[in-house]
């Protein structure tokens, strides 16, 4: 099994260091081999610097990826953001040569060159593809029997398609089969592929919480015990501010969120106080006490 | 309203703006997009329609090509392979160039290239990682390198506040 540069990214790190903490411990629980490379800047943001410039975003994508080339090591993130940013950039550089001679003349400037030489590997992609759900079954010390959960993968994953290319685009089962895997029960309901608004906060809060409140009550009316993702932008969004959301629309959710980490480590015995699971949002004291 | 006859061949320069012109105004794009569906001054249908008849003026000064969620649904399903949402970020990068970016992405743009980040860490989150047995600083990027390469593609000029916006400056 080879060794990987693990890019937590800066909402994990420098907002929610508590996803990261079990990140880190699950990562040690299945024996994947990781560094921290402490060089590593802004992916950056496909929902905020590509916007402004392509050329920015995928020339600092790229000395991200230069980092780890140095280092001789893949790339494994637990952030949909920085997925598809590195992803994007390393495939299409990878692709097409005209395009990574452009970012090299770029890069040159920082003494950095673009070579293609690694791949880069989002944290669920790495569980459900190489570890694979049975095998991940073996690690379960205390099955999440009889817990409804209602898994939401984020825009990010999967799409576009013609970059991720491994799980299907619109209708995705990776999460769902890892979830199951873990003794849960995952739970259809309406409209899963939609966005949870979190790309839209500064721009236009009402339907930034339209879009969350929609989602919330598909999820709620299938009762769901908690949510499960994999993007620290989708559990800032569904976690941070669900309570927004009641006191706009007068709704009462208190569904829980928790990163699919944090939902692996319960399920691998780890005792829910080392997780820092008091620092979600909302309170999950019955969902705690089963473990 | 100046139309511009110039503008669907401008915007099909690139690989991705040039799936423009196999658009078939069907609107799959709209049916899919979550943004329509909760506010319906953002339509792509609509925005790629006013991309191919000229209406560049009009495009380039609506704040409504911000509301995109950036989720690709509409690049999936398009029966025309238009990369509908990756098109429309290009619309975007035309607007910046003329100094039409929201705030928050300005602000954002401008954290990135300061700090090399997009959200860099503070003493309280500094505090709560060492805490939990975390190293107390996990990203500390080169900064100067990130800058360069910003200078190189003329990232700075973008994300300058412009005299009209920040008063007295």
């Amino acid at each position: 099994m080879s060794e990987y540069a693990l890019f937590v990214g800066c909402v994990i790190a420098n907002r929610y260091p508590h996803l990261e903490k079990s990140g880190r411990m699950v990562l040690e629980n299945l024996r994947i081999k990781f560094k921290d490379i402490p060089e590593f800047g802004c992916c950056p943001n496909p929902t905020g610097t590509l916007q402004i410039s392509r050329e920015a975003w995928t020339a600092a994508a790229a000395h991200n990826l230069c980092l780890a080339e140095d280092k001789g090591l893949d790339i494994l993130t637990f952030c949909n953001g920085c997925y598809e940013t590195l992803k994007s950039a390393n495939v299409e550089m990878k692709n097409d040569p005209h395009h990574k001679d452009v970012v090299n003349k770029i890069l040159s400037k920082v003494n950095m060159e673009f070579k293609g030489s690694i791949n880069v590997v989002h944290f669920l992609e790495y569980v459900y593809k190489i570890i694979t759900p049975e095998k991940l079954k073996e690690t379960v010390v205390k099955p999440l029997t009889g817990l409804r959960v209602a898994t939401f993968y984020g825009c990010h994953y999967g799409r576009p398609s013609s970059i991720v290319d491994f799980d299907d685009p619109i209708r995705p089962v990776s999460l769902d089969r890892v979830v199951e895997a873990l003794g849960a029960t995952s739970v259809e309901y309406l409209n899963k592929h939609t966005c949870c608004g979190s790309a839209i906060s500064g721009i236009d809060e009402d339907s930034q919480l339209i879009l969350l409140k929609d989602k919330l009550e598909q999820i709620d009316r299938v009762k769901a015990d908690l949510i499960c993702v994999i993007c620290p932008a989708c559990y800032m969004q569904l976690d941070g501010n669900q309570r927004k959301v009641n006191s706009k629309f007068g709704t009462n959710y208190k569904i829980p969120v928790l990163y699919l980490t944090e939902l692996i480590a319960l399920a691998q015995g780890i005792p829910p106080a080392e997780l820092g699971l008091n620092f979600h949002a909302v309170k999950m004291k019955e969902l705690i006490e089963k473990f | 309203m100046m139309i511009s006859s110039a503008f669907r061949k401008e915007m099909s320069q690139t690989e991705i703006g040039k799936t423009i012109n196999y658009c078939y105004q069907c609107g799959t794009c709209a049916g899919i997009c979550p943004a329509f569906r909760v506010n319906s001054n953002y339509n792509p249908r609509r925005l790629v329609e006013d991309i191919l008849l000229g209406f560049k003026d009009k495009l380039l000064n609506d704040k409504n090509i911000w509301l995109c969620t950036t989720c690709h649904l509409c690049l999936e399903v398009c029966p025309q392979g238009v990369l509908v949402s990756e098109m429309l970020f290009d619309l975007r990068h035309m607007a910046v160039a003329i100094g039409n970016i929201p705030e928050n992405i300005r602000e954002e743009g401008v954290r990135v290239f300061n700090t090399g980040l997009n959200l860099p860490n503070n003493p309280a989150i500094a505090r709560r990682r060492t805490k939990m047995g975390l190293k107390e600083n996990l990203m500390t990027p080169n900064v100067e390198v990130i800058q360069t390469i910003l200078k190189e593609v003329g990232f700075p000029k973008l994300i300058e506040k412009l005299p009209e916006e920040g008063g007295n400056e």
